[in-house]
Parts: C-alpha cells; sequence; structure tokens
C-alpha cells in the first residue's frame, strides 16, 4: 500500500497509507468519536468540505452499502482513520475501502489519529490536506491556498430537488440545505406529508404551497453565511410552525436576531450529553456541528431550551410566540442513540 | 430436438468483429467516452469489457475506465446448500459521476443483471447504467433489455448459449448446447 501524508495548516505531519481512492483531499480538518455510522457520517452533506478524522480506532468492520446512504453521494473528500476494515458485514456487502474507491473519496489508515484528534483539540479546528501524491510541504502550501470554511455558504451545492415524501396527515415543507434522508424519514415517520424543497426558495413560493408546518433541515458551512435561506426564514417566522435541525437550529437563531460562533473544536459524536433547561432531564444525543448560536443577550421572547453539558454552549432554541423551536443536535442519529427521537412527533403536533 | 449436441454459431472472425461493432456503437452513443465506465460481469463479461475498453480506446484515443462486478453474493435464485463463492468487485473510479455499461457475455433471464445493478448501487449511485451483451438468447423473467447487442439468438430453454473467449477458454467461438442429447 502505498504512503500517504495528512497535514495541517499549522504543520503537523504524519504519514499513513492510502486505502482508497487516489489523490490530494483539502478541507477543514474536523473528528468525531463516533464508533459506528462511518458511511452515514460521509454522505452526510453537512461534511461537505471537511476532511472525516475519526477517534474511535477501528472504522469499517460491518461492511457498507446502499441502505446506509444518507445521501446521494460522499461529500467527504478525504478520511483518516487508525484502521479500516474491508470486509462485508451487516452494514452491506460492499468493504468500506472499497466503497470509499469508488465513491473516489481519499482515504489512508495506520495514521497517529489520537496525535490529530490532541492536536485539534489543542488548537482548533483548521484547514488540512490528505494525499497519495504530494510530499508534506508541498501539500501544507496547497492547504494554505485552499479557502477556509469559515464565511462560506455551501447550502446551494448540496441542496437536493424539489420531492415529496410521505401521503398522509400535515404537510409540512422541509427547506432542503443538505438534508439527511433519516431526517426526512424521522418527520414523515411522525405522520405527515413532507415536501422537500431546495435552499433558496422564496418564502412566497414556500407560502405558496400552503404548507401546516416549515422544517429547517441541516447542513454544511458557515451558518452566518447563509444569508439567502436567513431572508427567507426571517420572512417565515409566525406565519407557521417552524422547526430546525443542526444548520436550520443556527439559521432560526439568525433570523430571530441572535448570532453564532466558532467553536473551537466542534462537536461530532454519538455520546454528547445534553440538558433540557425546563425539566433538568438529560438526553444523550448524536452532534455535527462547528459552530454554536451564542446564548447571551436573548430577545424578548426567545429561550435557550437545551444546554451541552460538555461546555455549557446553546443546543436548543424556542420562541413560542412564533411558534418556532429547534435544536442543534440531531434526533434522527443514524446513527446514535434515540432519546431524542420524540421531537419530531413533538413537531407534528404542533402542525397537526 | 435431435440433431448435433453442439454446434457453432460464431467463429472467432465474426466473433471479432461483433465486438468491434458494439464498440462502435457505444462511441456512436456516447460523445465522450471519458466520461464512461465499462464494468464487466464476472466471469466472460470481464475479458469482454475489457476488450471493449480498447477498441474504444482505438477509436477515439480516449480510453474508457474498466471494472468488474462479482454478483455472487447478489443472486435471488442461488439453490440453498450451494454456497457462493465471493469473487472481487473492482470498480476504480467515482461510480457516482460515470455513465456505466455493464458487460456480460449471455443474457438470458435477466436475474444477473438485476444483481449487478443491485451490486453497483451498493457502491455508488450512476448517473446512468446501459447494458451491453454478446448474446441475447431470451426468456427473460425481469424487465430488463440490453442496449448493445451482439447477437440476437432465439433458443429453446433446454439449450444452453456458450460463450467461449480467447482469454479464457483459449478461442473466441459460440456455441449452442443441446441439454437433451449432450
Amino acid at each position: 500500500m502505498p504512503t500517504a501524508f495528512v497535514v495541517t495548516e499549522d504543520g503537523l505531519v504524519l504519514e499513513g497509507r492510502s486505502v482508497a481512492a487516489d489523490g490530494t483531499a483539502l478541507g477543514e480538518m474536523v473528528f468525531t468519536t463516533g464508533m459506528t455510522g462511518y458511511q452515514e457520517a460521509v454522505t452526510d452533506p453537512s461534511y461537505h468540505g471537511q476532511l472525516l478524522t475519526f477517534a474511535a480506532p477501528m472504522i469499517g468492520n460491518y461492511g457498507a452499502g446502499e441502505s446506509a446512504m444518507e445521501s446521494d453521494r460522499a461529500w467527504t473528500p478525504g478520511v483518516v482513520m487508525s484502521r479500516a476494515g474491508n470486509g462485508p458485514g451487516s452494514g452491506g456487502p460492499v468493504g468500506w475501502c472499497d466503497w470509499l474507491r469508488a465513491q473516489g473519496v481519499v482515504a489512508v489508515e495506520d495514521v497517529d489519529t489520537r496525535r490529530l484528534v490532541r492536536h485539534l483539540r489543542d488548537r482548533g479546528a483548521m484547514r488540512g490536506g490528505i494525499s497519495t501524491e504530494l510530499g508534506p510541504e508541498e501539500l501544507i502550501a496547497r492547504v494554505k491556498e485552499h479557502p477556509s470554511l469559515d464565511g462560506r455558504d455551501l447550502t446551494p451545492e448540496v441542496a437536493g430537488p424539489r420531492r415529496i415524501m410521505g401521503t398522509d396527515g400535515p404537510r409540512v415543507v422541509a427547506i432542503d440545505c443538505g438534508m439527511k434522508r433519516s431526517i426526512a424519514e424521522g418527520l414523515v415517520r411522525a405522520g405527515c406529508r413532507l415536501e422537500i424543497v431546495p435552499a433558496g426558495t422564496s418564502a412566497q413560493e414556500i407560502l405558496a404551497l400552503d404548507p401546516d408546518g416549515i422544517f429547517l433541515s441541516n447542513g454544511p458551512g458557515d451558518p452566518a453565511a447563509v444569508t439567502p435561506v436567513i431572508a427567507t426564514v426571517r420572512e417565515l417566522l409566525g406565519t407557521r410552525p417552524l422547526f430546525g435541525i443542526c444548520l436550520g437550529h443556527q439559521m432560526l437563531a439568525h433570523a430571530l436576531g441572535l448570532r453564532t460562533e466558532k467553536l473551537p473544536f466542534g462537536h461530532r459524536g454519538a455520546n454528547h450529553p445534553v440538558r433540557r433547561t425546563d425539566d433538568d432531564r438529560v438526553e444523550v444525543t448524536v452532534q455535527n456541528h462547528g459552530y454554536a448560536v451564542v446564548g447571551d443577550a436573548l430577545p424578548d421572547g426567545v429561550e435557550v431550551t437545551r444546554v451541552s453539558l460538555f461546555d455549557g454552549s446553546v443546543e436548543g432554541l424556542a420562541a413560542p410566540e412564533l411558534r418556532a423551536f429547534s435544536v442543534q443536535y440531531h434526533p434522527e442519529a443514524s446513527p446514535g442513540p434515540h432519546d431524542a427521537r420524540y421531537l419530531f412527533s413533538s413537531f407534528i403536533e404542533t402542525v397537526a | 430436438m435431435t440433431g448435433e449436441p453442439v454446434k457453432q454459431l460464431v467463429d472467432a472472425d465474426q466473433f471479432r468483429r461483433t465486438v468491434a461493432r458494439i464498440a462502435h456503437e457505444i462511441v456512436e452513443r456516447h460523445a465522450d467516452p471519458a466520461g464512461v465506465a465499462l464494468v464487466g460481469i464476472r466471469t466472460r463479461g470481464v475479458p469482454l469489457a475489457a476488450r471493449l475498453v480498447e477498441h474504444i480506446e482505438r477509436f477515439t484515443g480516449i480510453r474508457p475506465a474498466l471494472g468488474s462486478v462479482d454478483i455472487a453474493l447478489y443472486r435471488d435464485d442461488v439453490s440453498s446448500g450451494a454456497l457462493p463463492v465471493v469473487g472481487e468487485t473492482d470498480l476504480p473510479f467515482p461510480v457516482s459521476e460515470r455513465s456505466i455499461i455493464l458487460v456480460d457475455d449471455v443474457l438470458y433471464t435477466g436475474r444477473t443483471i438485476r444483481a449487478a445493478i443491485d451490486a453497483l448501487f451498493d457502491y455508488g449511485r450512476p448517473p446512468l447504467v446501459q447494458l451491453a451483451v454478446l448474446v441475447d438468447r431470451g426468456h427473460r423473467e425481469l424487465p430488463i433489455r440490453p442496449d448493445f447487442v451482439g447477437r440476437n439468438l432465439p433458443t429453446s430453454r433446454n439449450e444452453r448459449v456458450r460463450v467461449r473467449l480467447a482469454e479464457i477458454d483459449g478461442e473466441d467461438e459460440i456455441q449452442l448446447v443441446n441439454q437433451e442429447t449432450a
């Protein structure tokens, strides 16, 4: 297996072995602590533009296949692992490395991922590169030329076409900013007819569909930069009940006059405890976000409903008079604990 | 039905002309061979796909990607007891970004092709999938049709079409085998 290099913009150089496509992948280097759901993670459009390091030591040990796709393709251009499996299993009949290669993802194993994760935790998320063809110095130079994720609206690149799921129940229109398939399935399972429209659809077009409720999806990039959708959300606020997840939560916050800031190294994993402020119960949640809503100076009528037990950051918002609420974490899991799945039903109950 | 048990239907010369003609048809329908990948279905589809790639490169100067799928795991008609032998699937190109032409020697019930499509979709979602076969012998059990056909050979169910390839069997020919008398 050929040698590959993993670098960060501040000069960390690690070596590994290429296990998938040849080439060079550049992006924001992030890590997830999830032990399962590797295929769901790389097909989650929220990872568009990011290189994903798996902190868990063994990844790919139960195969890959069509059933674990969260979208039509892999979005993360590069994957860093300590050890990569490549056999069939309960996740599908395809080997993980073979699947990554067929998706054109540059992936390496035998990398000291503990060192890389500690580096990112100490110094914060930063740009990185993985290459099977460039030496470390040239690769670092390319990484420094690559645009940072900050200030970039990536939603037009990941939004899917207009589509309808489900047949019965209230009508919900979802604004697709890179929506995971299992979020759409979670809404439909809770009992609604879901019409998904791409980011960029105007408030007038959405209201013309006569929805009973509006959903704001997850997605990639810097939430502060998604100004067209934030403007749409501002127009929609108060007209219909509204629910947002992840980027949808952050866009709702901006529309309510709050702001977001970059977290030092993000929340990515399947074991993030979150406290509900109303009853002090704790949910163990799945998370994938690099930015968080700033909770000081809340406008009248806006409440923080969820708080991270790891760092105290805002994990949920509500504006009861505007019939809007949101969570930063992922109630659909896929993969992870189902503690928060009730949120889909809570939303459908408010629109029914 | 009586008659000789094994009959040669296509000799080596005709065989090579047929493969070349399929390659021409692929070029005619795909203006940019760089966006195409030929994927052979194991076993005999693999050398056929490789030959088509050679022809297309000779005709256009552009070499399409080449891959293979093994569909043993995906067959829905494997009789119980006989464990399928898992071979190698090799798709060394971004599956979601190529028009894929599946290549097989004989199209019969269509179950192999269905299995091959299932296998492809476990690796990714290609924008277009087509099918090239050397022989279409009829008797479809699924709504599957070829896009490129070497020979249409109407057969009865107790006959077998045997494609022999130089790479595997030492010579190129297509035979009709009567299983009642063979």
